[in-house]
């Protein structure tokens, strides 16, 4: 594909509908089989009883409620419903029940790990479920284009202050500036420590890495600014997000920041 | 006209970057904590909390004989194919989110309060009973520590103990 800047580019709403619908399906879908494989750790001896999270939860009948839906046994239909809802998405597309089923049920599992399992993904995938969420009911009262406006600039906004959030705070500090917080949290990352000749030990790469890293996500917001720009930005991020999974081991930071590329785009061609 | 709104939004954002506002707190604040994302990632380095955890066997006269003490930190090795199905990695990562909300609750905890009342001491300690009890059959009793890791790009330089359990039996 070329780019060709001398004419305006705008991604399709249905075009960017549907790649939004299948990417989050992808990345819903990831999450929900890995819970699946989590299992154990949820039970007996795991770090993850309910038994004892329990007492999380500061009122007495919704702590009633989720006692019923958190045995295994529910828990596992919990999941098995929501690869169901995600196979729907996947082939019909979005509606009102599939999509409010998964908003309600990503809130239910959010519970079950103490409100986030993973952190960040689990923030950015509750943007894009919630980002489709306004789309479905605000289609109830307007015209759905207005509706899928509505939807694609929450996701947009929120995955732009994702990006220039994390490089501004990193710009503040004086350990990023100089590339020894790359190093440090790489040894401390779950495949870490590096080994002791790796390139990224070499202090002048960490800092360019680092300050590469900083400026990027500084100007993530000029990626809105054209929708080829949005493209760029997001192959880079594309890039970026895979290198994060590799050393850090967050698979699903990939996915869920990927899904919001559509309407990075698509936002980025309306302005 | 959206171009003044967005340029507007980025430059309060970079306004709340100079100035604090007061952290908001809640048993439900927590739980619903997804909706506030406050997108800052691997942001500071400074002192992280690492759980350690022994096993002892009781003699007859009633000493203890301890093992070493281990470091229960999550380590995988990367493979592509874990973009797709990442379980074990994601639940070690798990594990040290808790170990930070652990380190977390204690340091807001009112001084002289009993730490074993908190849920996450609760969870540590039972994770830490599941451990030990899988890898030391024939030992009676457990213990954990939380310490606090200063690391430099070589290496730790500093370590102090946070908080040290009384000793369990292992059920």
């Amino acid at each position: 594909m070329t780019l060709d800047w001398t004419i305006p580019f705008v991604l399709s709403t249905p075009w960017a509908i549907r790649a939004l619908e299948l990417l989050f399906a992808l990345s819903a879908g990831i999450q929900t089989l890995e819970y699946w494989r989590m299992q154990a750790a949820m039970q007996g001896k795991g770090l993850w009883v309910w038994s004892i999270q329990r007492q999380d939860i500061p009122t007495a009948w919704i702590r009633d409620v989720l006692d019923k839906l958190f045995t295994p046994t529910m828990f596992r239909v919990l999941l098995l419903t929501r690869l169901l809802a995600l196979l729907s998405l996947l082939v019909q597309g979005g509606n009102l029940l599939n999509i409010g089923f998964l908003f309600v049920s990503n809130l239910a599992v959010l519970i079950r790990w103490r409100g986030a399992f993973n952190g960040g993904s689990d923030f950015m995938s509750l943007v894009v479920i919630t980002g489709l969420l306004i789309a479905q009911v605000a289609s109830c009262f307007t015209d759905t284009e207005v509706a899928w406006r509505a939807g694609f600039w929450y996701i947009t906004i929120q995955a732009m202050t994702s990006y220039f959030m994390s490089g501004s705070v990193k710009l503040l500090q004086p350990e990023w500036r100089n590339g020894s917080a790359m190093t440090i949290f790489l040894n401390a990352a779950i495949h870490g420590p590096l080994p002791s000749g790796h390139w990224l030990r070499k202090p002048w790469l960490a800092t360019s890495g680092s300050w590469a890293f900083i400026v990027w996500e500084c100007a993530a917001p000029l990626a809105l600014l054209d929708a080829r720009l949005a493209l760029i930005f997001c192959l880079i991020a594309a890039l970026f997000h895979f290198l994060v999974f590799w050393f850090f081991g967050l698979n699903r930071f990939f996915w869920a920041w990927v899904a919001t590329f559509p309407a990075i785009v698509w936002c980025s061609g309306q302005i | 006209m959206s171009i003044y709104w967005v340029i507007a939004y980025f430059l309060v954002l970079a306004l709340t970057l100079i100035y604090k506002t007061p952290i908001v707190r809640g048993p439900w604040l927590f739980l619903l904590r997804s909706f506030f994302p406050n997108w800052k990632f691997f942001h500071t380095v400074g002192y992280v909390p690492h759980l350690y955890a022994r096993a002892s066997q009781v003699s007859a006269n009633g000493e203890h004989t301890w093992t070493a003490w281990e470091h229960l930190y999550p380590r995988t090795s990367p493979s592509f194919w874990q973009l797709f199905h990442n379980p074990h990695t994601n639940l070690g990562l798990a594990q040290q989110n808790l170990i930070d909300h652990f380190w977390a609750d204690l340091n807001d905890a009112p001084d002289g309060s009993d730490p074993r009342s908190l849920v996450t001491y609760q969870m540590v300690a039972h994770f830490v009973q599941g451990v030990l009890k899988n890898k030391h059959p024939q030992h009676s009793h457990s213990q954990f520590e939380l310490r606090m890791l200063l690391d430099n790009t070589t290496g730790t330089v500093h370590t102090h103990v946070m908080m040290t359990s009384p000793v369990e039996v292992l059920s």
